[in-house]
């Protein structure tokens, strides 16, 4: 141990090679800790996929696609209806803003969400039981009025319910769904799925709905008395009424509102329609209206908007659906004069060339002179917009037509406790934009009847596609949900347009999912790690852990993250104190493993020593008496 | 006056600084007359991305008797490189208590990285030396030296130095502005002598001046 003219101070003597075990047995990891390597250290966030963002009502669709990929329906379902109590309708019926962000459509075609989301409501409901009853809190004692059970009235009744709140909808009309009956045809969504659907939540208990009785009109409770009598009020009391047409001859009988006729078919109520009908508007109560028209009357239908081609306001499908259907279209057209026959029937209408001019106004028509033409019609549907009467609300209250409301719905007053929501709160919008709000105003009723503050959601991080690493996702098509012929479904109210996915299907279409920025348990970290420091303690969504004592942050795992949940962080963002094992050296011969092995290595050494000492003093023994 | 200085760093692709500094203060030392010694290149593998490696220089007044010795058994300078080694290892092994000198290569606020430090570590500490090297070494602007770049980019990158080419100039990059700071914050040799012999003179006399300093000795 001694070389001349060095000085090894003892504490620098390092073990004898050879003593120390190979990092190849079982406690390699402990016997090197090389997480001081580190300059990022992998961490497993989770982000907000792009369709779980763009869902008003918040649906983890990602998760629920995983469950639906692993034949797990009923984990699925429940997933679902934590947000949205009723996703055989909005399995229907919805314009599903999810699909228009998927990030798969950067990939290849975007999910068919829709199909997936009605499968399952369909699967629930056809379970013996509602599984969302058993999980339920006993009732607070707290009671909340509703206005309206449409969508927006219906959600946050259920969603109250889920906080233990009881609620007593109003509803102006005889039956209850609002403007899912009423304003939606029952080829789009069948009448029996809406009953079920409304049964299932009424069997919840604590959950009144009053039909017949309109929140403002004579006869019925007023804005003052719900509020004094109950805990809190939600008014989600929608549009169902349509735009008069402001044009010559527009008293004519023929002349009807398609938000009328649409309510009436859809109360199977019967209806006087024509042969040849002009559907003035370029939304999708125009296309709805249409279909039912020529469904209704047999003969045709044309559609005539101010908008060009390009730019009706009709969901895709829906005008791929009504073409088929044989709905005509007269774009960039409008009506300029109702014409009536002697005894003051339609017989016809005026049409001219028009188009949507845009300024800082917005958009109004701009007719060009001297195009008129003349059509034969013997029925003309307004679908130009609705309204909703107001007047019987505080002029406060409202605002260009609609209820004025802060950013969480709530509408200035005294009480503090009058929330609304739906199409009478932003104007006309879509059955998942009410469902959200009825959400929303559940959850803000009970932290405003709990004494919390009210707070908007955090900002969530969306993932975009290009953060995921793509190189993993097969293209796979899209498989479009299957449509009852046209030839078959044109002549019947009831004869669903839109079919489900088989089992298959849909498991299909949810495994096409690529999990943005989610977690999703594929093991590709665990795999790939070449330090064996991806570990999977519990194999289940997001369960793995870092050893941060042994990864070296080389970073394989989150290059190859195909959802892109792991993620690097700076290891100096991190000031916990012992996430990293200090070494005492660059080797760490004193920590860890070798630590305990110190004191037997230090003996060797010492040992080694003493016999060379013992030696020599031996060989240099001044007595002579010499190695023995 | 008897000083030892060790330089820690990670293999590879920031090896070269931790040489640059060790060869700089022994050069200059020797040129001023001292007894010094370098050790460029002893135990660590540099062949190795990231794991540590010691770069060691002493200088004194006396004969250094210890010349075998090659690892420093008490250094009182002691230069990390890259900040995340101010979590990993007991630089201050051997440190006498109160004198430890320590230049980092940091952005960070010092008080941040200050509580990294267990108590036994802070007790060695005289002066705590934070400088922006890799910052103030980009200011070459289109420098062809590639290790003014990120260093923890650096890391995240799969491209290895072995095989290439490698500059014979000592200090560049950021080596220039740590031995700037180290030279500034410790005052035994004179910033001019330094400054013949870094490449990247300019570079250095910005670490000179640009760099905080938190007086720790005697506290734990």
């Amino acid at each position: 141990m001694s070389v001349r003219g060095t000085h090894v101070p003892e504490h620098l003597r390092l073990p004898i090679a050879g003593v120390t075990p190979p990092p190849t047995e079982k406690d390699g990891q402990r016997l090197f800790p090389t997480g001081n390597f580190r300059f990022f250290r992998p961490v497993f966030r989770d982000k907000t996929p792009p369709c779980n963002h763009a869902c008003p009502t918040g649906e983890q669709i990602q998760k629920y696609l995983d469950h639906v990929k692993h034949d797990r329906y009923l984990d699925g379902y429940l997933t679902i209806m934590q947000d949205n109590p009723m996703p055989s309708v909005t399995g229907r019926v919805c314009y599903h803003p999810c699909e228009t962000v998927c990030n798969r459509a950067a990939h290849d075609e975007p999910i068919g969400i829709r199909g997936v989301e009605r499968f399952l409501g369909d699967f629930g409901l056809h379970l013996a039981s509602n599984p969302v009853k058993k999980d339920l809190p006993p009732l607070n004692g707290k009671t909340v009025a509703i206005a309206g059970s449409g969508p927006g009235g219906l959600a946050c009744a259920y969603h109250l319910r889920r906080r233990g709140y009881a609620s007593v909808i109003f509803e102006a009309m005889d039956k209850p769904g609002g403007m899912l009956r009423a304003g939606i045809p029952a080829w789009h969504l069948p009448e029996e799925i809406l009953d079920q659907e409304i049964a299932k939540l009424l069997d919840l208990g604590g959950i009144e709905i009053r039909c017949g009785t309109r929140v403002g009109a004579p006869g019925g409770p007023g804005l003052d008395e719900l509020d004094r009598d109950y805990d809190a009020v939600f008014l989600a009391l929608g549009q169902d009424v349509g735009r008069r047409l402001d044009a010559e001859g527009a008293q004519a009988r023929g002349v009807i509102g398609a938000m009328e006729f649409l309510r009436e078919t859809g109360l199977g109520r019967p209806a006087r329609i024509g042969r040849h009908v002009l559907v003035i508007g370029g939304g999708n109560t125009a296309s709805d209206a249409a279909r039912s028209a020529i469904r209704l009357g047999g003969g045709d239908a044309t559609i005539v908007s101010l908008e060009a081609e390009g730019e009706l306001l009709i969901q895709t499908e829906d005008l791929a659906q009504a073409r088929d259907e044989g709905v005509g279209f007269r774009p960039n057209s409008a009506l300029v004069r109702v014409l009536t026959d002697g005894e003051g029937n339609v017989s016809g209408a005026v049409l001219a060339r028009a188009r949507l001019a845009r300024d800082e106004n917005g958009v109004r028509p701009e007719i060009t002179d001297a195009t008129e033409t003349e059509v034969a019609c013997d029925t003309i549907l307004v679908a130009i917009g609705q309204v909703q009467v107001l007047d019987w609300l505080p002029a406060h209250y409202i605002e260009r037509g609609l209820i004025a409301a802060d950013e969480f719905g709530r509408v200035p007053g005294e009480s503090g406790t009058v929330f609304a929501g739906g199409d009478v709160m932003r104007g006309p919008s879509m059955v998942v934009d009410a469902l959200g709000d009825g959400k929303r105003a559940a959850r803000d009723i009970d932290r405003v009847l709990s004494s919390q503050q009210l707070e908007p959601d955090p900002p969530a991080e969306v993932m975009p596609y290009e953060k995921l690493n793509a190189a993993y996702f097969r293209h796979a098509p899209r498989t479009e949900a299957p449509l009852t012929p046209a030839g078959n479904r044109r002549t019947s109210q009831v004869t669903e347009v839109t079919l489900s996915y088989s089992r298959e299907q849909a498991r299909a279409e949810a495994d096409r999912c690529m999990s943005c920025g989610v977690c999703n348990g594929c093991d590709n970290c665990y795999i790939v790690c070449p330090d064996v420091s991806v570990m999977r303690d519990a194999r289940q969504n997001g369960r793995y852990s870092i050893r941060t004592h042994y990864c070296k942050g080389c970073l394989v795992c989150v290059q190859e993250c195909p959802t892109g949940c792991l993620e690097k962080v700076p290891e100096m963002d991190f000031d916990e104190p012992d996430a990293v094992v200090r070494m005492e050296t660059a080797f760490a011969p004193y920590d860890g493993a070798h630590a305990e092995q110190a004191p037997f290595t230090r003996a060797l050494i010492e040992d080694a020593i003493a016999e060379y000492d013992a030696s020599r003093s031996k060989s240099i023994d001044p007595n002579g008496r010499g190695a023995s | 006056m008897h000083h030892e200085l060790t330089v820690w760093s990670r293999g590879i692709i920031m090896d070269k600084e931790a040489r640059d500094v060790s060869t700089a203060i022994a050069t200059v030392a020797r040129r001023l007359g001292y007894h010094a010694e370098n050790v460029s290149d002893y135990v660590d593998d540099p062949d190795r991305t990231n794991c540590l490696v010691r770069r060691y220089a002493r200088f004194a007044d006396e004969p250094i008797l210890d010349r075998f010795v090659y690892e420093n058994p008490h250094p009182d300078w002691v230069v990390l490189i890259e900040e995340t080694i101010i979590k990993a290892v007991n630089f201050f092994r051997g440190t006498p208590d109160g004198q430890g000198v320590l230049v980092i290569n940091s952005a960070r606020d010092p008080e941040y990285l200050l509580k990294f430090l267990p108590v036994h570590m802070l007790a060695k500490l005289d002066k705590f030396v934070v400088v922006d090297a890799t910052g103030l070494a980009e200011q070459r602007g289109s420098s062809p030296w590639m290790y003014v770049r990120d260093l923890s980019e650096l890391a995240f990158d799969r491209m290895s130095t072995e095989g290439a080419v490698e500059r014979l100039a000592i200090g560049m990059g950021i080596a220039a502005p740590l031995i700037g700071a180290l030279v500034a914050a410790t005052g035994d040799l004179p910033v001019d002598a330094v400054a013949e012999v870094v490449a990247d003179r300019d570079a250095m006399l910005r670490g000179v001046k640009q760099h905080t300093v938190v007086a720790r000795a005697g506290e734990a």
